[in-house]
């Protein structure tokens, strides 16, 4: 067991106070690489949380709500955090859920109707671009909508307005975290049946980070500029405040 | 309040005895810190007071109150190790709030604590780290937080700078003096190394096989050390012990070694030297009190030539460390760096006797206090 020990209390590099920290790509590679079994862990609570259905917006919430403490580097409690959060959020999240479920689901349906009449029609092309542009948008404001919520605690009105602005201000890293989510779940298609296991471990919790990480600079700037950012920040969020 | 008293405190295991009878004052707030070689039974002691270690024998009170059935952690105490002892699997945050989680701490009372004792040791950056990424002197400070959180009466620290390089040893020498001066608790500081019992503490136990030697200021443990086991611990190099005769000279004495005669101050009380007359006995003479040139701030009666042969010099930068024999003993004198002295050299130094000190050659014990 010498070796075990040997693993555990061997001295590391240490961590420079004063190292530039890293940005973009690289800092979400080294978030990664440290909260990897979080993740896994993280992961494993969203389908637990899912399991009954009605409760997957309040368990996409507790996701993001973990996940913007990852990007924030704070200190989570991964249980205690997600079912506090599950809790908090959950009527919240289901009434948000079903509505952007509604209005995505009425774009999905429009889009559909559009490109089939496009086949026949070209007229239909342009009823046909709006219709994707408005849905991505929505799931766009969906995402900003999301982790502005688990930030800050704020009217419904309020969040929906911080969302659009934010839609509207940075919408391109919203969409690269949403391309990132789709190449997660193509890679598990295209490598299946030996990415099995990806769902299970990694797809929801790394896709969700993939979305705080990619929107919450956007986040943190409506919140700056709105007249919310006077509203307590949440609970702890002060450590975040000193790395 | 958390004044300490070590009353005739025993630990044995079985038949074999490892600390026998210590009595020990700590004051309250008061820096003190247990020296010794190893197997010396400081870190048996500093493990009774923390309640790590049964007592055999013998009564601790920690602040008015008899604690030797207390369980530690009703002790209000905290400990650091010499391997830090952190949990590999939680983060820094996590390693420091885990005692307040144990004690059901608001959470808001866990994250101020923890942020306040980051802050006070510049970690606050490690926070969200595991302690594989940090290196030995994080790790140490990492170690310490844990034990500030808990704003404990007294800490108990158990070679905590041990595995730490040189340089780093030194920083964290000064970092913990400050630390105690800030937080205004009892430290008990256990060590092998005599630099970080001289540097840091208020007094000094130093303890030789489950026995404490002396307990005393570091200047006192250095300038009137009570045996000469404490006058060869203390002090690096360590004070050259040289087995001599004592003579009548005039109104005075005078040590005689191996043909060369070192005259003893007068300040020295003569009716302690007086029965050594015509005796042998040891004398104690630091390295730094024998002189390449006679000290122009030294009474021309309390120096003496010195005649010896160099075996060895170590250059230190700031002086040179002279290995030399003479009437077949070892001895180390400092020298400055500018004193040339080849190897086999015969070389003239001057022994200033003002602060020398005399051991009984079968008791080993001072004959001046």
């Amino acid at each position: 067991m010498q070796w075990l020990r040997d693993m555990w209390t061997k001295e590391g590099p240490g961590i420079a106070k004063n190292a530039p920290k890293k940005t973009g790509l690289a800092l979400f590679a080294e978030i990664f690489a440290r909260e990897w079994w979080e993740m896994v862990k993280l992961n494993i609570l969203f389908i637990l949380g899912s399991l009954l259905v009605v409760t997957i917006p309040a368990a996409i919430v507790a996701t993001a709500r973990i996940s913007v403490v990852l990007v924030e580097d704070r200190n989570v409690y991964l249980l205690r955090d997600f079912t506090e959060a599950f809790a908090k959020y959950f009527v919240r999240a289901t009434l948000w859920g079903l509505a952007f479920a509604w209005a995505v689901g009425l774009g999905m349906y429009a889009i559909t109707i559009y490109a089939a009449g496009a086949r026949d029609n070209l007229l239909f092309a342009a009823p046909l671009t709006i219709a994707v542009f408005v849905t991505v948008f929505i799931v766009v404001i969906a995402c900003h909508l999301m982790v502005l919520m688990v930030m800050r605690d704020m009217p419904a009105l309020q969040l929906l307005q911080l969302a659009a602005m934010a839609s509207l201000i940075r919408p391109m890293p919203a969409l690269a975290a949403l391309l990132f989510v789709a190449a997660l779940w193509f890679l598990h298609i295209i490598l299946y049946p030996l990415s099995v296991f990806m769902p299970a471990t990694l797809n929801f919790s790394l896709g969700m980070f993939a979305v705080a990480f990619g929107v919450h600079r956007t986040a943190e700037m409506v919140l700056t500029v709105s007249p919310a950012s006077g509203v307590h920040r949440e609970q702890h969020a002060h450590d975040a405040s000193h790395t | 309040m958390a004044s300490i008293s070590l009353k005739k405190l025993n630990k044995s295991y079985g038949a074999l005895t490892v600390v026998h009878d210590i009595d020990l004052e700590i004051a309250d707030k008061e820096f003190i810190i247990l020296v010794g070689p190893s197997g010396c039974g400081k870190s048996t002691t500093l493990r009774m007071i923390a309640g790590l270690e049964e007592i055999s024998n013998g009564e601790l009170i920690i602040g008015g109150d008899m604690v030797n059935e207390v369980p530690s952690k009703d002790r209000d105490i905290a400990m650091v190790f010499q391997n830090y002892a952190l949990y590999p699997h939680m983060t820094v945050y996590k390693n420091m709030a885990f005692g307040l989680q144990l004690r059901k701490a608001s959470r808001d009372t866990i994250d101020q604590k923890v942020q306040e004792a980051a802050k006070i040791l510049d970690i606050t950056h490690l926070l969200n780290r595991k302690p594989k990424a940090l290196s030995g002197g994080q790790r140490q400070r990492v170690a310490l937080g844990r034990a500030m959180v808990r704003n404990p009466a007294v800490f108990l620290l158990d070679e905590p700078l041990s595995n730490l390089d040189a340089k780093l040893r030194s920083t964290m020498r000064a970092e913990i003096t400050k630390l105690h001066k800030r937080l205004d608790a009892t430290f008990i500081y256990v060590t092998h190394d005599q630099i970080e019992a001289m540097t840091m503490a208020d007094r000094i136990v130093v303890m030789k096989d489950g026995h404490i030697q002396q307990v005393d200021t570091p200047q006192n443990l250095y300038d009137r050390p009570v045996n000469m086991f404490v006058a060869g611990f203390i002090g690096a190099p360590q004070m050259n012990l040289l087995p001599s005769t004592i003579e009548r000279r005039g109104d005075g004495y005078a040590a005689l070694f191996d043909g060369r005669e070192l005259p003893l101050p007068a300040h020295f009380d003569k009716s302690r030297i007086e029965p050594y007359v015509g005796r042998e006995l040891v004398i104690g003479v630091r390295p730094e009190n024998l002189h390449e040139l006679p000290p122009a701030d030294i009474t021309p009666e309390n120096l003496a030539p010195f005649d010896a042969v160099v075996e060895l010099a170590e250059p230190m930068g700031s002086e040179i460390h002279l290995n030399l024999t003479a009437g077949g003993r070892n001895l180390i004198a400092r020298v400055s760096p500018r004193f040339k002295a080849m190897i086999d050299d015969g070389v003239k130094l001057v022994v200033d006797t003002t602060n020398m000190q005399l051991f009984d050659k079968e008791t080993e014990r001072s004959i001046l206090y």
